[in-house]
């Protein structure tokens, strides 16, 4: 008897364990979809500024995607493509296409709190890291996500927690390789499309001190799943196709 | 007339050849010294007044935090406000703002990060050197738009030249994005390798538009009229200010090469002390030899009933005459070195040109500084140092008793 149980015991913590990875995988999956068509609106918040930018974006899977600002006026058709781990903006008043190179990929992303690397590699939470339950209540995981050791990511760690009820994620904590937070994002507003559940307000908050003050806010306005976006839409020539 | 003195004087003109290279031998270490001053403490003035000219000129208001952390968080807000306080202050000269932000310029080929400034062209022009540093085009004016003046360095990394189009993209003081392309209005070259291959500069009134930058300022630069009082007024600038900015001086803010001058001083007089010594030591053979070869002769004095602190007195007397009339000659000479290659710099040519990069300089050529105060020093440290070289030989001499002075070979 004692043996069954034990058994039963070691099962379900295996499986579980496996659980854990297969439950970012979801979260991925709930956050990404097959094709993700999202129209939205960016607040980038300073101690002194406040901006407002929208912006399209077409995504496939986690590897590619493709990004247009229609606003401000000073912005309208700049194009970003994500192709992979590659990074490329067009600019309509230089008439150029710029290749980010992997030294500017920390860099802000339109003067926002969003890094070019979150564009890039944000999506590849599972390839990337080591996840582990650490606590859980009636309504959240708490997920702690650990770089794998040959991964080349910029956090030391991210703490998540993840709604039970939609499998989303509610908030991230990000910190760095001395284990101090860096910024946190959090996730709100969960509305239905269709038949999946998204949430539609996030929100950035630096907190570094030389970032006090600062805040990008993140509102889906319009979000169509699993439609079959144009394979055009990921080629470098779309860079400038679309830009207008 | 004491007649130990007449004695010292006579035997000063009896023995002309003694007195003589006595005399030489001061002149020359007197003449040197003085030059030599003049030569170290020239270049140094010369470095300090170029480094400073050329571009951060002498006094720079700037945000508390804007030097450990150059962020948009830490600029000028009100730059007008500042502004409108200068105008008002006797002392200064010339002032003007600045914005500085780092961008990547792009050309058809290259891209190549650099740091690009708005500057009012005109005021410029007084505050540092870039306008004398034009090396092709054209100098910007007030009212041009997207025309850049760009470091010969920077130009070159691009492959770009006067006429030529490159585009940057970089973001604005409101964290916007920004890009934009610019026209290659001039190319000019300080020499300061460094400042050459990362610096471009734009009409600011064109720059605002394009950094959203109006009334926004990462530096006010300030040309005091007497720019000795540098330091002075900056204190008193600062008084003026809001308290989150503030105003420093050249002193301040260039205090690591302030200090790489003054430690190169400190070997400087290292040098110049090992000198010292040997000029001691030869004044003081020499005079060893001399008052040696006159043993017999103080003997006599001895015999004849003068006193040891008469023969002290005397031979004392002898040495501060001599010593006195070098200095002053040798003085001269030293003096009207410093002051002819005050007015007519040495060269030292093309093949230093890279040392004296090195210290931030456009030139070559290096003046003495022909300071009065210096030289008067130097002349009374060989002075001093002649006396006290001839201070052992006397009290040795004079401790012989008279027989065996006069036996004395």
């Amino acid at each position: 008897m004692i043996k069954i149980i034990t058994i039963i015991i070691l099962l379900s913590i295996s499986s579980f364990a496996m659980d854990v990875q297969e439950l970012i995988k979801k979260i991925e999956n709930n956050l990404n979809g097959k094709t993700l068509y999202i129209k939205m609106t960016m607040i980038v918040q300073t101690k002194r500024t406040k901006r407002t930018m929208v912006m399209e974006s077409w995504g496939e899977g986690t590897k590619k995607s493709f990004i247009k600002i229609l606003y401000p006026k000073k912005d309208k058709g700049i194009t970003f493509l994500k192709l992979d781990n590659n990074m490329w903006q067009y600019v309509p008043r230089i008439e150029k296409v710029i290749k980010i190179p992997a030294s500017m990929m920390l860099q802000s992303w339109m003067g926002s709190d969003f890094s070019n690397d979150d564009l890039v590699k944000e999506s590849s939470l599972s390839d990337d890291y080591d996840c582990k339950l650490k606590s859980e209540d009636e309504k959240l995981y708490k997920l702690e996500l650990i770089p794998k050791e040959d991964s080349a990511v910029v956090w030391g760690k991210i703490e998540m927690s993840v709604s039970k009820k939609y499998l989303i994620p509610m908030s991230a904590k990000y910190f760095d390789e001395d284990d101090i937070l860096v910024r946190v994002l959090e996730y709100k507003d969960i509305k239905k499309f269709k038949d999946r559940f998204y949430p539609t307000y996030w929100e950035m908050t630096p907190k570094l001190e030389e970032k006090a003050g600062h805040k990008t806010i993140l509102i889906v306005e319009e979000l169509v799943f699993d439609e079959e976006i144009k394979s055009s839409y990921f080629t470098k020539r779309a860079l400038k196709r679309y830009s207008k | 007339m004491n007649p130990i003195y007449q004695i010292a004087l006579k035997n000063i003109t009896y023995n002309k050849k003694r007195s003589i290279v006595t005399v030489l031998l001061g002149i020359a270490s007197t003449a040197l010294l003085v030059f030599m001053s003049a030569l170290t403490d020239g270049s140094h003035d010369k470095m300090l007044k170029n480094a400073v000219e050329v571009y951060p000129s002498y006094i720079q208001i700037t945000h508390k935090k804007f030097r450990d952390n150059p962020s948009f968080e830490h600029l000028i807000f009100d730059k007008k406000k500042v502004l409108d306080k200068l105008q008002t202050n006797r002392q200064i000269d010339t002032f003007s703002s600045r914005f500085e932000t780092s961008v990547l310029f792009a050309s058809k080929d290259k891209s190549v990060g650099a740091v690009v400034t708005g500057i009012n062209p005109q005021k410029e022009k007084n505050l540092s050197k870039l306008y004398k540093s034009l090396l092709k085009g054209e100098y910007l004016n007030n009212n041009d738009t997207n025309s850049l003046y760009i470091g010969n360095e920077l130009a070159y990394r691009l492959k770009i030249d006067i006429g030529d189009e490159v585009s940057f993209i970089g973001s604005g003081a409101d964290y916007s994005f920004c890009a934009d392309t610019f026209k290659v209005k001039g190319i000019f070259q300080t020499g300061l390798y460094d400042f050459d291959a990362n610096s471009a500069f734009l009409n600011s009134s064109y720059f605002d538009e394009i950094f959203v930058s109006s009334n926004l300022a990462t530096s006010i630069v300030v040309l005091p009229k007497n720019t000795k009082n540098s330091l002075k007024l900056s204190n008193e600038i600062d008084k003026l200010l809001p308290t989150e900015l503030e105003s420093k001086s050249w002193e301040q803010f260039m205090s690591s090469l302030l200090k790489a001058m003054e430690l190169d001083s400190v070997f400087g007089y290292l040098t110049l002390s090992i000198f010292f010594i040997v000029i001691a030591f030869v004044i003081l053979i020499y005079t060893l030899l001399v008052v040696y070869a006159r043993i017999k002769e103080i003997g006599v004095l001895k015999a004849i009933g003068t006193s040891k602190a008469q023969i002290k007195q005397m031979l004392l007397f002898e040495s501060v005459v001599l010593a006195t009339i070098s200095a002053i000659i040798g003085g001269l000479i030293g003096a009207y070195l410093a002051y002819y290659f005050n007015i007519n710099p040495i060269d030292y040519g093309a093949q230093f040109e890279d040392q004296f990069k090195q210290y931030g300089m456009m030139a070559t050529t290096l003046p003495t500084d022909f300071n009065l105060v210096t030289i008067l020093r130097d002349i009374i440290i060989i002075f001093v140092l002649n006396i006290l070289a001839t201070l052992y030989p006397i009290l040795k001499v004079n401790s012989y008793k008279p027989v065996e002075a006069i036996n004395h070979v």
